[in-house]
Protein backbone atom coordinates (compact mmCIF):
# COMPACT_ATOMS: atom_id res chain seq x y z
CA UNK A 1 0.00 0.00 0.00
CA UNK A 2 1.12 3.28 -0.80
CA UNK A 3 1.96 5.33 1.83
CA UNK A 4 0.61 9.20 2.42
CA UNK A 5 2.64 12.01 1.58
CA UNK A 6 1.86 13.43 5.48
CA UNK A 7 3.38 10.38 6.94
CA UNK A 8 6.73 10.95 4.71
CA UNK A 9 6.85 14.43 5.23
CA UNK A 10 6.83 13.41 9.30
CA UNK A 11 9.15 10.49 9.15
CA UNK A 12 11.95 13.36 7.02
CA UNK A 13 10.98 16.29 10.13
CA UNK A 14 11.84 12.96 12.38
CA UNK A 15 15.21 12.85 11.13
CA UNK A 16 15.19 10.43 8.20
CA UNK A 17 16.25 12.93 5.54
CA UNK A 18 15.82 9.67 2.84
CA UNK A 19 12.21 9.15 3.10
CA UNK A 20 12.10 12.31 0.96
CA UNK A 21 13.18 11.00 -1.65
CA UNK A 22 9.90 9.02 -1.92
CA UNK A 23 8.15 12.52 -2.33
CA UNK A 24 10.87 13.69 -5.47
CA UNK A 25 10.17 10.73 -7.10
CA UNK A 26 6.17 11.04 -6.58
CA UNK A 27 6.44 14.88 -7.67
CA UNK A 28 9.16 15.21 -10.03
CA UNK A 29 7.30 14.86 -13.49
CA UNK A 30 4.46 16.97 -12.34
CA UNK A 31 7.04 19.47 -11.28
CA UNK A 32 9.32 19.19 -14.29
CA UNK A 33 5.96 19.60 -16.49
CA UNK A 34 5.39 23.06 -15.33
CA UNK A 35 8.54 23.81 -14.99
CA UNK A 36 9.40 23.43 -18.65
CA UNK A 37 6.03 24.89 -19.43
CA UNK A 38 7.18 28.45 -17.99
CA UNK A 39 10.85 28.19 -18.41
CA UNK A 40 10.60 27.02 -21.21
CA UNK A 41 13.86 25.70 -21.53
CA UNK A 42 14.99 21.88 -20.76
CA UNK A 43 17.78 22.54 -18.55
CA UNK A 44 16.35 25.37 -17.08
CA UNK A 45 13.14 23.27 -15.85
CA UNK A 46 15.67 20.80 -14.49
CA UNK A 47 17.42 23.13 -12.52
CA UNK A 48 13.99 25.06 -11.42
CA UNK A 49 12.95 21.01 -10.36
CA UNK A 50 16.15 20.49 -8.10
CA UNK A 51 15.62 24.41 -6.57
CA UNK A 52 12.14 23.75 -5.48
CA UNK A 53 12.51 20.35 -3.93
CA UNK A 54 15.74 22.06 -2.22
CA UNK A 55 13.26 24.27 -0.91
CA UNK A 56 10.70 22.49 -0.56
CA UNK A 57 12.95 20.46 1.99
CA UNK A 58 14.43 23.88 4.09
CA UNK A 59 10.73 24.71 4.63
CA UNK A 60 9.15 21.78 5.64
CA UNK A 61 8.69 22.49 9.02
CA UNK A 62 6.27 25.52 7.36
CA UNK A 63 4.22 22.90 5.39
CA UNK A 64 1.04 22.12 7.01
CA UNK A 65 -0.79 19.18 6.70
CA UNK A 66 -3.86 20.88 5.79
CA UNK A 67 -3.01 20.80 2.47
CA UNK A 68 -1.26 18.62 -0.12
CA UNK A 69 2.43 18.37 -0.34
CA UNK A 70 1.66 18.47 -4.30
CA UNK A 71 0.22 21.40 -4.24
CA UNK A 72 2.67 22.49 -1.81
CA UNK A 73 5.51 21.65 -3.74
CA UNK A 74 3.89 22.48 -7.12
CA UNK A 75 3.51 26.41 -6.03
CA UNK A 76 7.15 26.47 -4.65
CA UNK A 77 8.37 25.23 -8.43
CA UNK A 78 5.93 27.81 -9.76
CA UNK A 79 7.91 30.30 -7.97
CA UNK A 80 11.17 29.15 -8.49
CA UNK A 81 9.96 29.05 -12.57
CA UNK A 82 8.75 32.52 -12.67
CA UNK A 83 12.57 33.78 -10.64
CA UNK A 84 14.19 31.96 -13.36
CA UNK A 85 12.40 33.55 -16.29
CA UNK A 86 12.65 36.78 -14.39
CA UNK A 87 16.53 36.04 -14.59
CA UNK A 88 16.67 35.29 -17.78
CA UNK A 89 14.79 38.32 -19.62
CA UNK A 90 16.94 40.23 -17.28
CA UNK A 91 19.78 38.43 -18.76
CA UNK A 92 18.34 38.64 -22.42
CA UNK A 93 18.31 42.52 -22.40
CA UNK A 94 22.02 42.76 -21.72
CA UNK A 95 23.38 39.60 -24.06
CA UNK A 96 22.18 39.95 -27.60
CA UNK A 97 24.77 36.47 -27.97
CA UNK A 98 23.08 34.11 -30.02
CA UNK A 99 23.34 31.08 -27.68
CA UNK A 100 21.27 33.17 -25.31
CA UNK A 101 19.00 33.81 -27.11
CA UNK A 102 16.28 32.46 -25.27
CA UNK A 103 13.99 32.13 -28.26
CA UNK A 104 16.82 30.81 -30.39
CA UNK A 105 17.14 27.84 -27.89
CA UNK A 106 13.86 27.46 -26.88
CA UNK A 107 12.79 26.28 -31.05
CA UNK A 108 16.39 24.32 -30.67
CA UNK A 109 14.56 22.14 -28.06
CA UNK A 110 11.10 22.22 -29.45
CA UNK A 111 12.87 20.94 -32.57
CA UNK A 112 14.57 17.92 -30.83
CA UNK A 113 11.08 17.50 -28.67
CA UNK A 114 9.37 17.56 -31.91
CA UNK A 115 8.33 13.88 -33.07
CA UNK A 116 8.86 12.41 -36.84
CA UNK A 117 4.86 12.88 -37.19
CA UNK A 118 4.99 16.35 -36.81
CA UNK A 119 4.31 18.22 -40.08
CA UNK A 120 6.41 21.17 -41.32
CA UNK A 121 3.25 23.45 -40.64
CA UNK A 122 2.98 22.43 -36.88
CA UNK A 123 6.59 22.81 -36.28
CA UNK A 124 6.08 26.21 -37.97
CA UNK A 125 2.78 26.81 -35.86
CA UNK A 126 5.20 26.03 -32.64
CA UNK A 127 7.86 28.00 -33.78
CA UNK A 128 5.59 31.35 -34.20
CA UNK A 129 3.85 29.88 -30.84
CA UNK A 130 7.00 29.76 -28.76
CA UNK A 131 8.11 33.35 -30.54
CA UNK A 132 4.80 34.83 -29.14
CA UNK A 133 4.95 33.21 -25.18
CA UNK A 134 8.74 34.74 -25.49
CA UNK A 135 6.96 37.87 -26.05
CA UNK A 136 5.16 37.98 -22.77
CA UNK A 137 6.82 39.03 -19.31
CA UNK A 138 7.30 36.25 -17.10
CA UNK A 139 4.19 37.05 -14.87
CA UNK A 140 1.93 37.23 -17.66
CA UNK A 141 3.81 34.43 -19.17
CA UNK A 142 3.78 32.14 -15.59
CA UNK A 143 -0.10 33.27 -15.30
CA UNK A 144 -1.23 31.95 -18.55
CA UNK A 145 0.73 28.74 -18.64
CA UNK A 146 -1.45 27.85 -15.36
CA UNK A 147 -4.47 29.01 -16.22
CA UNK A 148 -4.19 27.56 -19.86
CA UNK A 149 -1.95 24.74 -19.98
CA UNK A 150 -2.62 23.72 -16.39
CA UNK A 151 -6.69 24.35 -16.11
CA UNK A 152 -5.21 26.06 -12.88
CA UNK A 153 -8.20 28.91 -11.39
CA UNK A 154 -7.27 32.41 -10.89
CA UNK A 155 -7.36 31.97 -6.90
CA UNK A 156 -5.09 28.83 -7.03
CA UNK A 157 -2.91 31.19 -10.08
CA UNK A 158 -2.73 34.47 -7.19
CA UNK A 159 -1.86 31.97 -4.01
CA UNK A 160 0.77 30.35 -6.14
CA UNK A 161 2.70 33.84 -7.66
CA UNK A 162 1.48 35.62 -4.35
CA UNK A 163 -0.19 38.23 -5.79
CA UNK A 164 -4.24 39.31 -5.67
CA UNK A 165 -6.43 37.67 -7.61
CA UNK A 166 -7.25 40.85 -9.70
CA UNK A 167 -3.54 41.28 -10.50
CA UNK A 168 -3.69 37.49 -11.33
CA UNK A 169 -6.45 37.96 -13.55
CA UNK A 170 -5.16 41.48 -15.17
CA UNK A 171 -1.72 38.94 -16.41
CA UNK A 172 -3.80 36.42 -17.72
CA UNK A 173 -6.00 39.26 -19.87
CA UNK A 174 -2.86 40.58 -21.01
CA UNK A 175 -1.50 37.75 -22.26
CA UNK A 176 -4.19 36.99 -24.24
CA UNK A 177 -4.76 40.26 -25.37
CA UNK A 178 -0.81 39.80 -26.38
CA UNK A 179 -0.30 36.25 -27.83
CA UNK A 180 -3.55 36.90 -29.95
CA UNK A 181 -1.79 39.81 -31.41
CA UNK A 182 0.89 37.86 -31.96
CA UNK A 183 -0.53 35.08 -33.57
CA UNK A 184 -3.17 36.50 -35.39
CA UNK A 185 -1.14 35.72 -38.94
CA UNK A 186 -2.13 32.11 -38.19
CA UNK A 187 -5.36 32.33 -38.54
CA UNK A 188 -5.28 32.14 -42.48
CA UNK A 189 -2.61 29.28 -42.23
CA UNK A 190 -5.70 27.50 -40.24
CA UNK B 1 -28.10 46.37 -25.79
CA UNK B 2 -24.54 45.66 -23.56
CA UNK B 3 -22.34 43.84 -25.19
CA UNK B 4 -19.27 41.95 -23.40
CA UNK B 5 -15.87 43.14 -23.46
CA UNK B 6 -13.29 40.68 -24.40
CA UNK B 7 -12.33 40.13 -21.04
CA UNK B 8 -15.76 38.85 -20.29
CA UNK B 9 -15.29 36.71 -22.50
CA UNK B 10 -12.12 35.50 -21.68
CA UNK B 11 -13.28 34.48 -18.49
CA UNK B 12 -16.33 32.52 -19.62
CA UNK B 13 -13.75 30.71 -21.60
CA UNK B 14 -11.78 29.22 -19.06
CA UNK B 15 -15.16 28.81 -17.28
CA UNK B 16 -14.61 31.78 -14.30
CA UNK B 17 -16.96 34.17 -15.01
CA UNK B 18 -19.62 35.07 -12.61
CA UNK B 19 -21.84 36.22 -15.15
CA UNK B 20 -22.00 33.34 -16.99
CA UNK B 21 -25.18 32.46 -17.58
CA UNK B 22 -26.14 35.84 -18.80
CA UNK B 23 -22.75 35.68 -21.42
CA UNK B 24 -24.36 32.43 -22.37
CA UNK B 25 -27.92 34.14 -23.06
CA UNK B 26 -26.44 36.77 -24.77
CA UNK B 27 -24.63 34.76 -26.77
CA UNK B 28 -27.00 32.57 -28.22
CA UNK B 29 -29.06 35.90 -29.45
CA UNK B 30 -26.23 38.51 -30.19
CA UNK B 31 -24.52 38.15 -33.46
CA UNK B 32 -21.91 40.81 -32.66
CA UNK B 33 -21.06 39.27 -29.42
CA UNK B 34 -21.04 35.47 -30.69
CA UNK B 35 -18.72 36.21 -33.20
CA UNK B 36 -16.08 37.29 -31.34
CA UNK B 37 -16.25 34.86 -28.93
CA UNK B 38 -15.70 32.19 -31.66
CA UNK B 39 -12.90 33.98 -32.70
CA UNK B 40 -11.29 34.19 -29.48
CA UNK B 41 -12.26 30.78 -28.53
CA UNK B 42 -10.77 29.21 -31.69
CA UNK B 43 -7.62 31.46 -31.13
CA UNK B 44 -6.71 30.03 -27.95
CA UNK B 45 -8.12 26.85 -28.35
CA UNK B 46 -5.35 26.80 -31.15
CA UNK B 47 -2.33 27.62 -28.60
CA UNK B 48 -1.31 24.14 -27.20
CA UNK B 49 1.07 23.46 -24.17
CA UNK B 50 4.48 22.61 -25.95
CA UNK B 51 5.94 18.87 -26.09
CA UNK B 52 7.11 18.59 -22.63
CA UNK B 53 10.55 16.78 -23.18
CA UNK B 54 10.39 12.78 -21.41
CA UNK B 55 11.65 12.11 -18.16
CA UNK B 56 12.10 8.45 -17.07
CA UNK B 57 10.96 6.74 -14.28
CA UNK B 58 14.37 7.37 -12.81
CA UNK B 59 14.10 11.32 -13.21
CA UNK B 60 12.92 11.33 -9.17
CA UNK B 61 15.67 8.90 -7.93
CA UNK B 62 18.34 11.26 -10.20
CA UNK B 63 17.11 14.54 -8.92
CA UNK B 64 17.10 13.27 -5.28
CA UNK B 65 20.61 12.30 -6.05
CA UNK B 66 21.38 15.45 -7.24
CA UNK B 67 20.13 17.49 -4.22
CA UNK B 68 20.61 15.05 -1.29
CA UNK B 69 24.15 16.07 -0.59
CA UNK B 70 23.16 19.52 -0.07
CA UNK B 71 20.59 18.95 2.71
CA UNK B 72 21.10 17.51 6.01
CA UNK B 73 18.68 15.35 8.35
CA UNK B 74 16.34 17.46 10.87
CA UNK B 75 17.11 16.33 14.29
CA UNK B 76 15.49 13.66 15.13
CA UNK B 77 13.19 14.35 18.28
CA UNK B 78 13.78 11.06 20.07
CA UNK B 79 16.96 11.03 21.95
CA UNK B 80 19.82 8.26 20.74
CA UNK B 81 20.32 5.14 22.17
CA UNK B 82 23.59 6.48 24.16
CA UNK B 83 21.08 8.70 25.70
CA UNK B 84 23.00 11.93 24.02
CA UNK B 85 20.89 15.47 24.92
CA UNK B 86 18.93 16.75 21.88
CA UNK B 87 21.33 19.30 21.21
CA UNK B 88 23.77 16.70 19.69
CA UNK B 89 21.84 16.05 17.02
CA UNK B 90 21.64 19.55 15.62
CA UNK B 91 25.36 20.06 16.42
CA UNK B 92 26.03 17.33 13.86
CA UNK B 93 23.54 19.06 11.23
CA UNK B 94 25.06 22.19 11.44
CA UNK B 95 28.56 21.04 10.86
CA UNK B 96 27.54 18.65 7.51
CA UNK B 97 25.55 22.05 6.60
CA UNK B 98 28.36 24.31 6.88
CA UNK B 99 30.22 22.10 4.19
CA UNK B 100 27.42 23.91 2.15
CA UNK B 101 27.56 27.05 3.35
CA UNK B 102 31.26 26.92 3.04
CA UNK B 103 30.53 26.93 -0.84
CA UNK B 104 28.36 30.28 -0.76
CA UNK B 105 30.18 31.97 1.25
CA UNK B 106 33.26 31.52 -0.64
CA UNK B 107 31.25 33.07 -3.48
CA UNK B 108 30.43 36.07 -1.13
CA UNK B 109 34.10 36.04 0.32
CA UNK B 110 35.64 35.32 -2.79
CA UNK B 111 35.44 38.34 -4.54
CA UNK B 112 38.90 38.01 -4.49
CA UNK B 113 39.12 35.63 -6.58
CA UNK B 114 36.97 36.97 -9.22
CA UNK B 115 40.23 37.86 -11.61
CA UNK B 116 41.05 34.17 -11.30
CA UNK B 117 38.37 33.24 -13.88
CA UNK B 118 40.22 29.89 -15.42
CA UNK B 119 37.36 28.10 -14.72
CA UNK B 120 35.13 30.04 -17.23
CA UNK B 121 37.72 28.93 -20.00
CA UNK B 122 38.03 25.11 -18.93
CA UNK B 123 34.75 24.79 -17.62
CA UNK B 124 33.98 21.05 -17.87
CA UNK B 125 30.61 19.23 -17.42
CA UNK B 126 31.10 18.80 -13.87
CA UNK B 127 31.86 22.59 -12.90
CA UNK B 128 28.81 23.19 -14.25
CA UNK B 129 27.02 20.75 -12.48
CA UNK B 130 29.03 22.18 -9.32
CA UNK B 131 28.03 26.02 -10.32
CA UNK B 132 24.08 24.96 -11.09
CA UNK B 133 24.63 23.34 -7.23
CA UNK B 134 26.01 26.62 -5.61
CA UNK B 135 23.96 29.16 -7.64
CA UNK B 136 20.93 27.17 -5.78
CA UNK B 137 22.61 27.55 -2.53
CA UNK B 138 23.34 31.02 -3.34
CA UNK B 139 19.65 31.54 -4.23
CA UNK B 140 18.30 29.79 -0.96
CA UNK B 141 20.25 31.87 0.90
CA UNK B 142 19.20 35.14 -1.07
CA UNK B 143 15.52 33.97 -0.02
CA UNK B 144 16.10 34.09 3.18
CA UNK B 145 17.51 37.70 3.54
CA UNK B 146 15.13 38.81 1.11
CA UNK B 147 12.24 37.56 3.72
CA UNK B 148 14.37 38.84 6.46
CA UNK B 149 14.53 42.22 4.70
CA UNK B 150 10.60 42.00 4.30
CA UNK B 151 9.78 41.38 7.97
CA UNK B 152 12.17 44.14 9.28
CA UNK B 153 10.77 46.06 7.16
CA UNK B 154 6.86 45.11 8.07
CA UNK B 155 8.25 45.87 11.66
CA UNK B 156 9.84 49.32 10.64
CA UNK B 157 6.05 50.36 9.60
CA UNK B 158 4.15 47.96 12.52
CA UNK B 159 1.56 49.44 14.45
CA UNK B 160 0.99 48.43 17.71
CA UNK B 161 -1.15 45.16 17.90
CA UNK B 162 -2.53 42.74 20.14
CA UNK B 163 -1.96 40.46 17.37
CA UNK B 164 1.33 38.96 16.62
CA UNK B 165 1.34 38.70 12.64
CA UNK B 166 4.89 38.59 12.52
CA UNK B 167 5.68 35.49 15.07
CA UNK B 168 4.98 33.34 12.74
CA UNK B 169 7.52 34.36 10.21
CA UNK B 170 10.11 35.02 12.81
CA UNK B 171 9.88 31.76 14.00
CA UNK B 172 10.03 30.02 10.56
CA UNK B 173 13.04 32.76 9.60
CA UNK B 174 14.63 31.81 13.21
CA UNK B 175 15.29 28.44 12.65
CA UNK B 176 16.94 29.02 9.32
CA UNK B 177 18.55 31.73 10.47
CA UNK B 178 20.59 29.73 13.01
CA UNK B 179 21.70 27.28 10.93
CA UNK B 180 23.06 29.58 8.37
CA UNK B 181 24.55 31.89 11.32
CA UNK B 182 26.57 28.51 12.59
CA UNK B 183 27.62 27.47 9.13
CA UNK B 184 28.90 30.96 8.28
CA UNK B 185 30.79 31.02 11.37
CA UNK B 186 32.43 27.81 11.01
CA UNK B 187 33.54 29.22 7.76
CA UNK B 188 35.15 32.20 8.93
CA UNK B 189 32.97 34.99 7.90
CA UNK B 190 33.03 37.16 10.66
CA UNK B 191 31.16 40.26 9.13
CA UNK B 192 28.24 37.99 7.94
CA UNK B 193 28.22 36.19 11.19
CA UNK B 194 27.91 39.36 13.14
CA UNK B 195 25.20 40.54 10.83
CA UNK B 196 23.20 37.54 11.11
CA UNK B 197 23.84 37.18 14.63
CA UNK B 198 22.04 40.54 15.37
CA UNK B 199 19.49 39.03 12.63
CA UNK B 200 18.69 36.69 15.10
CA UNK B 201 18.74 38.82 18.28
CA UNK B 202 15.55 40.38 16.71
CA UNK B 203 13.79 37.61 15.51
CA UNK B 204 14.29 35.93 19.05
CA UNK B 205 12.61 39.19 20.33
CA UNK B 206 9.66 39.12 17.53
CA UNK B 207 8.64 35.33 17.60
CA UNK B 208 9.08 35.34 21.45
CA UNK B 209 6.39 37.67 21.62
CA UNK B 210 3.35 36.44 23.07
CA UNK B 211 1.09 39.11 22.40
CA UNK B 212 1.62 41.29 19.84
CA UNK B 213 4.21 44.02 19.95
CA UNK B 214 3.16 47.36 21.95
CA UNK B 215 4.15 50.65 20.90
CA UNK B 216 6.50 50.83 23.86
CA UNK B 217 8.04 47.43 22.36
CA UNK B 218 8.20 48.52 19.06
CA UNK B 219 10.31 51.73 19.84
CA UNK B 220 12.36 49.55 21.91
CA UNK B 221 13.04 46.70 19.37
CA UNK B 222 14.14 49.89 17.25
CA UNK B 223 16.74 51.87 19.57
CA UNK B 224 17.74 48.52 21.31
CA UNK B 225 18.43 46.55 18.50
CA UNK B 226 19.23 49.00 15.97
CA UNK B 227 16.78 47.52 13.61
CA UNK B 228 16.95 50.20 11.30
CA UNK B 229 20.62 49.59 10.93
CA UNK B 230 19.74 45.76 11.00
CA UNK B 231 17.99 46.53 7.76
CA UNK B 232 20.66 47.84 6.12
CA UNK B 233 23.19 45.35 6.67
CA UNK B 234 20.27 42.91 5.38
CA UNK B 235 20.27 44.66 2.05
CA UNK B 236 23.81 45.16 1.58
CA UNK B 237 24.15 41.68 2.20
CA UNK B 238 21.57 41.00 -0.34
CA UNK B 239 23.01 42.91 -3.11
CA UNK B 240 26.32 41.14 -2.17
CA UNK B 241 24.61 37.95 -2.55
CA UNK B 242 22.42 39.03 -5.97
CA UNK B 243 25.94 40.22 -7.13
CA UNK B 244 27.80 36.37 -7.22
CA UNK B 245 24.60 34.77 -8.25
CA UNK B 246 24.47 37.48 -11.12
CA UNK B 247 28.46 36.29 -11.71
CA UNK B 248 27.78 32.71 -11.24
CA UNK B 249 24.93 33.52 -13.69
CA UNK B 250 27.06 34.89 -16.24
CA UNK B 251 29.28 31.58 -16.13
CA UNK B 252 26.79 28.94 -16.31
CA UNK B 253 25.30 30.74 -19.14
CA UNK B 254 28.64 30.72 -21.04
CA UNK B 255 28.81 26.77 -19.87
CA UNK B 256 25.62 26.00 -21.47
CA UNK B 257 25.66 27.98 -23.97
CA UNK B 258 29.29 25.58 -25.46
CA UNK B 259 27.28 22.81 -24.54
CA UNK B 260 24.07 23.64 -26.86
ZN1 LIG C 1 -23.47 41.41 -27.91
Amino acid sequence: MKVHDHAIVREVLDGNKDAYGTLVARHSQSVFRVAFRITGDEADADEVVQEAFLRGYQRLQSFELRAGFGTWIYRIAVNCALNMKNRRKVEAKYKVGEENDPALRQVQVADTAAGPERTLLSREIEQMQTAAMESLTAIERTAFVLRHMEDRSTTEIATALEIAPDAAKQAVFRAVQKLRRSLAPLRVNL
Amino acid sequence: MKHWNEEDLIEFYYGESKSSAAIGEHLRGCEECSERYTALSSDLFAIQPPATPFRDADYGAETWEKIRGSVTAYPTARKSRFGWPRLQPWFGFAMAAACLLIIAVSFFAGRRWEHHSVSMDTATAKNGADQGRQRVVLVVLGEHLDRSERLLVELKHAQPSREAPLRDEARDLLSANRLYREDVRQAGEPALTAALDHLERVLTEVANEPAGLSQARLDELQKEMNTDGLLFEVRVLRSRVQGDLENKQNTTATVKGVSI
